[in-house]
């Protein structure tokens, strides 16, 4: 693992400080330092990417633990045979391969889709695709795609409920939302802290639906980081600079990423 | 939590999850209805629920040239998996060793393959299709062996080297692809391996490493010491011990485990899209579909992507349990 994982990493490293493109790869590269680093800051889109990407972490994240939770919470209340099957339906869109749950969400939005027929019946408007449309439209499918995942980690949190406590809070009178305010909520608190950080992690990252919904035209101003790093690789061949951004975003990520390690760090210590 | 009684609360929990799942599966519905259209029909300004459907897109996706029984070999092969399919979801009822059962399922399945571009002429589209089916398969047996045998180490071996391994292994699955990609394109490059399997299934077994030595140890921890302990005072070695007691208990553990290894490397879009040029998988296979001005990838898209949802179905119908379990492993313990 250390060979495959941190050799690499340490290869970007080299490589952030070269000058390579595809032209001159055949010349092996050139060493230009912090350049790219330089470039990279004071590049507008990049900047322009990185607002997106924290647009999109911070609208999605809340959305999807409140959906998750209540769904997660119904859930609960049905008999084990229905749960199975809405658990199965529930876990379509997460286990679908995103690329393919992208192209399928956007089929409702095509000229010819379910949407837009409706946005023309009902508001007699043409759906057309503009930068607020495109944004709107890859933060809605990030809600469709994540939220079964809550969903899922949420009720099987639920199932370890301790029963006596609920009973307890039953006979002494509490409410419905009283107990979820007082015993459910505290209960969860750690798998919560758990899917916020996975979550955050996971936004941060986000590339395929951004690739299929925006086609990556750089008009709707719809770029995340990830894809930005990745038109930087490939449409323009800098893979020099696309390696410095690329570690720019690891260095964005370990800030979320910390806490969860240090997380993690004592709870195996706990255990030893 | 206790059912709640109210018949009006009812009422709204079941509206409630009715409305989540309309809205999780409206967009699968709506394109298996698309992928199904003539030309017109998909393109008509009002929705079309009604209408008679047709083979086509599926024709000109998977086919280079329509054979005159085309109708009769696509009902024979959807016969066939469904068949295969049964046998495998009944396999507790039916009176033979079930092992003999899933070999027989993997040979016929393997011949139905290679027998498909003997009898038509496929497209390119299949040969993605075969080309994820080895790759997926590569990294899951990859990941799993490696995976199970670390996993297991870990889960025994308490010192400190262990707790700074998995704290690595949880600080590399979370940072972005990206940052090792494109060492790997470079690597790649040197060593004339882009555009080889061999190079996917490595990368792919990296990427999804971490993931897999997390899940399996959390499923490890699970089984009491004193098992191999008791095994190894009766004379085995370690190895032995790991081979013949713990591995045949851990086999729901490791079945989940291998379903979401493989679900990662068939979900696999980005880095099969950089490293490769023409032994694309699936989702990269869809990526021409994608945009574009030409009304008429609009079904061919719409049956790419049911024809690549397919495997997923059938995987959820088999191993639904496993799946729940395995997500709720990787968070309540992980």
């Amino acid at each position: 693992m250390i060979l495959l994982m941190v050799v690499p990493l340490l290869i970007s490293m080299y490589l952030s400080m070269q000058f390579l493109t595809f032209q001159t790869m055949q010349d092996g590269p050139k060493f230009i330092g912090l350049g790219h680093y330089v470039d990279i800051l004071s590049d507008p889109r990049f900047w322009q990417s990185f607002r997106f990407t924290f647009l999109y972490t911070f609208v999605n994240v809340p959305i999807r633990f409140f959906i998750g939770f209540v769904i997660a919470l119904m859930l609960d209340q049905l008999t084990k045979t229905t749960r199975g099957v809405y658990l199965s339906i529930f876990l379509l869109p997460f286990i679908v391969v995103p690329v393919v749950g992208t192209i399928m969400f956007k089929q409702l939005f095509e000229a010819s889709g379910l949407v837009s027929w409706f946005y023309r019946a009902y508001l007699g408007q043409k759906f057309i695709y503009s930068e607020g449309i495109v944004k709107t439209l890859i933060i809605l499918h990030g809600i469709w795609y994540v939220t079964p995942y809550v969903v899922v980690t949420y009720f099987a949190g639920l199932q370890t409920l301790p029963k006596q406590l609920m009973e307890a809070a039953s006979i002494d009178g509490a409410t419905f939302f009283q107990k979820i305010r007082h015993i459910v909520i505290p209960h969860l608190s750690s798998l919560t802290i758990l899917i916020a950080l996975i979550s955050i992690m996971d936004s941060y990252r986000i590339f395929d639906s951004v690739f299929v919904l925006s086609e990556m035209n750089p008009i709707y101003k719809a770029d995340t980081v990830m894809t930005y790093t990745f038109q930087t690789a490939m449409s323009l061949g800098r893979l020099g600079k696309a390696n410095a951004m690329a570690l720019l975003t690891v260095v964005g990520i370990m800030i979320v990423l910390i806490p969860n390690l240090i997380m993690s760090y004592r709870e195996q210590i706990a255990d030893r | 939590m206790e059912p709640i009684k109210n018949p009006i609360a009812r009422l709204f929990i079941h509206l409630g999850l009715l409305v989540f799942a309309i809205y999780s599966v409206i967009p699968f519905v709506w394109t298996t209805l698309q992928s199904f259209k003539t030309f017109k029909d998909a393109n008509s300004r009002t929705p079309k629920f009604i209408f008679t459907p047709t083979w086509d897109n599926y024709a000109e996706l998977w086919l280079r040239s329509t054979p005159e029984n085309g109708p009769m070999i696509a009902w024979f092969l959807i016969l066939a998996v469904v068949l295969l399919i049964s046998l495998l979801l009944f396999v507790e009822y039916i009176p033979v060793k079930s092992s003999y059962i899933y070999w027989f399922v993997a040979i016929t399945f393997g011949a139905l393959l290679w027998w498909i571009p003997q009898a038509v002429d496929t497209a390119k589209f299949y040969d993605y299709f075969i080309n994820t089916i080895i790759v997926a398969t590569g990294t899951v047996v990859v990941s799993i062996s490696v995976g199970s045998l670390a996993g297991y180490a870990l889960s025994r071996y308490t010192g400190m080297a262990a707790v700074v391994v998995l704290i690595a292994a949880l600080a590399f699955r979370a940072l972005p692809r990206l940052a090792f990609i494109l060492p790997y394109y470079w690597i790649g490059q040197t060593l004339n391996l882009l555009d080889t399997r061999f190079l996917l299934i490595i990368v792919l077994v990296a990427v999804n490493q971490p993931f897999t030595i997390w899940m399996l140890r959390s499923f490890f921890m699970d089984i009491p010491k004193d098992l191999e302990e008791s095994a190894m005072v009766d004379g085995a070695s370690r190895f032995t011990a790991f081979r013949k007691v713990i591995i045949p208990i851990m086999w729901p553990g490791i079945i989940s485990t291998a379903l979401f290894s493989l679900l990662l490397s068939y979900n696999e879009f980005l880095l099969v899209r950089i490293l490769t040029q023409n032994n694309w998988t699936l989702p990269v296979a869809m990526s021409p579909y994608t945009g574009g001005e030409d009304p008429r990838h609009l079904m061919i898209a719409a049956a790419a992507s049911v024809s690549a949802t397919i495997p997923i179905v059938i995987v959820i119908l088999l191993f639904q349990k496993h799946l729940v379990k395995g997500l709720s492993a990787g968070a309540v313990k992980g």
